[in-house]
């Protein structure tokens, strides 16, 4: 037998105190789809940074065709006929999709012959796409289809795929491992798929490798595994929770347990009848380029409920998060909370209101990086100075209680579990998860009516995203309207009372718990309109 | 909860503040004594003795009968205008019209003087608010512009420099405006009437050296704005305006009143030392003339900077750079160019933004060696 087309062995990589690959085996064969399966931070992504070239590993050889190499960048990689589909689209918008092709590369250039080219490789894997199309006009599926294109133009021996489902409908994530099948069937490409998703590694892989905490901890033929086991592999004890199953991207558990699911039946059923603490209507928005983002959205949420808002990416859901946080105006359309209307778009409104926003990218409007974390729990309402005095109180709100404000973060940082050294550390400091703890701890702690979380758990790892998703649950039970907007299906199924779909600016479909069916929220994300029904 | 705790610590960064802190300071001190090694090595090529320079420049601005004192009067407007300019800063902004905001303040504040007829320290108080408002007037048509119009700070404030300048020089042409109206004066042109001995600055005599008593002013304005900055809501939300503008709207930090504001008082305090500078006889002999800034306003930003925008630290680098103004009158001894100082000056801007760049350089290095080494 031939020797495989990569070997990695004892691949260590360390960044401080943390390990993302700890003494590492990894074999890619020729003709096989290999799934790298684990948790977020489990270091799959370490491990194909590595191979790729991005990463230096600390210790370990990597074989490429049984000889041992040095990869130190990307370009090296390429040149050993190595080729990485990345998590995030690295695409320039405003150009074509064969100009996107051929960006980097260092020839004469050639119009036709690279469109020619593109055609090839589109019939060659079925991957239909045309040449001439402006990327800011494709859908984020086809988008991806033409990093994958990008990445086959060099007709690279070893495919490696990080996270590729992330932004695609259940049907365009079938297509894709369609695609790779072929890739893997009639050119005897070896293929490596990264993945957190236990259903599609199952689905769509031949061999599989599970690593947790940096290091291998089973390996098997995908002919062998079942669901349950590598869960437990991938975590490191039983999976119970429904929504660690539904980090892990196994939607069956709670379909497999009814008595799970009941309660939150109930709740949604109890949910529809109090007024709605939160209801947009009509709501139109267009962006500085005048692109439509909003266009005529329609939503409301009942105290209690958790409403999901599934979609693909990149089809208003930023639009709606901005729009709940006053970081957007409305060119019409109304947005009520409970008895107030607050002006879309004016500062601090929605706030006021007692809109509560943990946003896709707490950095940009989540949290201030360059304070503290101490000043990152009262952003909204810093604590302010009293004297006791009537008169004197009028001067003193305009100062700053910084005992109170201390003890007010040490509260909290104790109640949410907040890992930093000290209350006036800076932000900066503190890890994704803690990050998002403290965006968390301060917004629940203001008391809110409508508590709206875009993307709450990404990027975070397994016991995170438990203890967000705890934190969800426990403030639509204590009477809250949560607003879930998410890419992650899993997540808005497992967190879910009311499910509504967008697409396109809009809402346009709608379904609850009770009459849940995974196959028509598939097609609503794809943009097939709801029959007459 | 073990497995969350877990998690959470071992992606935490390690932040030793203390040994950090040591680490930038030695950076940064090195940074100035290599910048003071080119400045000698520079006076060494012209042809001068580095000793007799720094002797000269000591006894120009500090050692010299009477020179501390005015290199306190020099220190004073810079201090002012650093204040300004640290309040903008830190909310983001960025003004470069220190110069024309303090002409313009020094301009209004000599219209009032010489219009009004009378003395006394209410006509005194009235300049000082002549000043501030000329200079609050003129950095609020920059807010407005960038807050109505989205144009730019940067920008126009940086071009009202010139307008100020033209606006001034025809006010020095007219004698119902700035222009000394005096008959006899035919031959002094483009110079106002000199202010009324009862509206200037009292001046203080502490062991043979005088300055005016606006340095207490000036002092108690840094304490202020520190308190402000760091004891006060506004001064909370500025800051969050400055450091994360998104996160801040959606907080409730309105762009447009607190940016404007924060653009508003950094122009009023440049106004504030140009009517300090108009009355307090370091600058001018009390009378407004063309160009009368001298560059204040540029220096001021440079000791903002240099001061890392911290308002008590901008004190010392106040006196420093009044002491390199003041100490340069004192080189034509040593047959040094006087402009050696701005060259020092510029040296020492320099040297305190290399270690921030030294610093990402030293990070990356490291973690690209070790990574080498291993493989």
């Amino acid at each position: 037998m031939t020797s495989p087309a990569a070997e990695l062995t004892g691949i260590t990589k360390r960044f401080g105190a943390v390990v993302a690959c700890d003494n590492v085996d990894l074999e890619l064969r020729r003709g096989e789809i290999h799934g790298i399966l684990g948790e977020n931070g489990a270091g799959k992504s370490t491990l194909m940074k590595v191979l790729i070239g991005l990463v230096l590993p600390d210790a370990g050889v990597i074989r490429i065709d049984g000889e041992p190499r040095r990869i130190s960048d990307p370009a090296e990689a390429a040149e050993l006929g190595i080729g990485m589909v990345h998590q995030h689209f690295s695409l320039v918008e405003p150009l074509t999709v064969w100009e996107n092709v051929i960006l980097g590369e260092r020839v004469r250039l050639d119009a036709t012959a690279a469109k020619r080219r593109v055609g090839e490789i589109s019939e060659r894997y079925g991957l239909a796409i045309d040449p001439d199309e402006r990327v800011s006009d494709l859908s984020a599926g086809l988008r991806q289809r033409l990093e994958i294109i990008k990445c086959l133009r060099r007709d690279p021996a070893i495919v490696i795929l990080d996270e590729p489902t992330s932004v695609l409908t259940p049907g365009e994530s079938e297509q894709l491992f369609e695609v790779l099948r072929r890739v893997v069937e009639r050119e005897n490409k070896a293929v490596a798929l990264v993945s957190h998703k236990l259903d599609e590694v199952l689905a769509a892989t031949d061999r599989i490798t599970i690593m947790r905490a940096g290091a291998v901890v089973d390996r098997r033929g995908t002919g062998d595994a079942d669901a349950p086991g590598l869960a437990r592999a991938m975590v490191g004890r039983p999976v119970s929770l429904r929504s660690e199953g539904a980090a892990l991207g196994h939607i069956e558990t709670f379909e497999d347990d009814p008595a799970v699911t009941e309660p939150a039946v109930e709740a949604a059923v109890e949910a529809t009848e109090p007024q709605p603490v939160l209801s947009i209507r009509g709501a139109v928005a267009r962006g500085r380029d005048g692109r439509t983002l909003l266009d005529g959205l329609s939503l409301e949420v009942r105290p209690g409920e958790i409403v999901g808002v599934a979609g693909v990416e990149g089809n208003g859901q930023a639009a709606l998060s901005d729009l709940l946080s006053s970081l957007l105006r409305l060119e019409s359309g109304t947005v009520r909370v409970r008895d107030t209307e607050p002006p879309p778009g004016r500062p601090g409104a929605m706030a006021a209101a007692g809109v509560a926003v943990v946003p896709a990218d707490r950095h940009e409007s989540g949290c201030v990086l360059d304070m503290t974390v101490e000043e990152n729990l009262t952003l909204v309402s810093p604590p302010r100075a009293r004297t006791g005095r009537a008169l004197l109180d009028r001067a003193a709100r305009a100062l700053l209680d910084r005992a109170g404000r201390q003890a007010h973060a040490e509260r909290l940082i104790e109640q949410f579990g907040i890992q930093t050294p000290a209350a006036d550390a800076p932000m900066w400091s503190l890890s994704g998860g803690n990050q998002q703890r403290v965006v968390l701890a301060r917004e629940l702690s203001g008391d809110p009516v409508v508590l709206v979380a875009a993307q709450p758990t990404r990027g975070l790892d397994v016991g995170a995203i438990e203890y967000v998703s705890e934190r969800l649950r426990e403030a639509a039970a204590s009477g809250v309207g949560v607003l879930l907007i998410s890419t992650e299906l899993e997540e808005v199924l497992d967190l879910a009372d009311r499910i509504v779909v967008i697409f396109r600016g809009r809402i346009i479909g709608e379904m609850d718990r009770v009459n849940l069916d995974v196959e028509r929220l598939g097609l609503l994300m794809s943009g097939a309109q709801e029959e007459a029904s | 909860m073990t497995a969350t705790g877990a998690a959470a610590s071992a992606g935490s960064v390690r932040y030793d503040r203390a040994r950090e802190s040591a680490t930038v300071l030695g950076i940064y001190l090195a940074s100035i004594a290599v910048a003071l090694m080119v400045a000698a090595l520079v006076l060494f090529a012209t042809g001068g003795s580095w000793t007799s320079v720094l002797s000269a420049l000591l006894d120009g601005s500090v050692r010299g009968p009477g020179r501390w004192g005015t290199t306190i009067g020099v220190g004073i407007p810079l201090l002012l205008v650093a204040l300004g300019t640290i309040i903008n800063s830190r909310a983001g902004l960025v003004n470069l019209g220190q110069e024309g905001q303090l002409f313009v303040g020094a301009a209004l504040g000599t219209y009032v003087a010489t219009h009004i007829g009378v003395g006394g320290p209410g006509v005194l108080f009235l300049i000082m608010l002549a000043g501030v408002a000329g200079g609050a007037i003129w950095a609020g048509i920059a807010a407005v512009l960038r807050y109505q119009r989205r144009m730019p700070e940067v920008l126009t404030t940086l071009l009202l420099v010139f307008v100020a300048a033209q606006a001034v020089g025809y006010g020095l042409k007219n004698k119902n405006l700035l222009l000394d109206p005096t008959p006899d004066q035919a031959n002094r042109n483009l110079i106002s009437e000199r202010l009324r001995p009862d509206t200037r600055i009292p001046r203080l005599d502490w062991f043979g050296n005088d300055f005016p008593m606006t340095a207490f002013i000036a002092l108690l304005l840094a304490i202020l704005v520190t308190l402000v900055l760091r004891w006060t809501i506004v001064g909370f939300r500025l800051q969050m305006l400055g450091r994360g503008p998104r996160t801040a709207h959606r907080a409730g930090v309105s762009e447009a009143r607190y940016g404007g504001l924060a653009l508003v008082i950094s122009g009023a305090f440049c106004g504030l030392a140009g009517a300090f500078m108009l009355t307090g006889g370091d600058f001018g002999n009390y009378r407004l003339t063309p160009n009368y800034p001298v560059n204040i306003g540029w220096e001021g930003l440079l000791v903002a900077l240099v001061g890392r925008n911290h308002p008590l630290v901008v004190i010392p680098v106040a006196f420093v750079f009044a002491a390199l103004r003041t100490g340069s009158g004192f080189l034509a001894a040593t047959g040094v160019d006087r402009d050696i100082t701005k060259v020092v000056q510029a040296l020492l801007v320099l040297a305190l933004l290399v270690p921030p760049a030294i610093l990402f350089v030293r990070d990356r290095r490291r973690a690209l060696a070790a990574a080498a080494e291993r493989v």
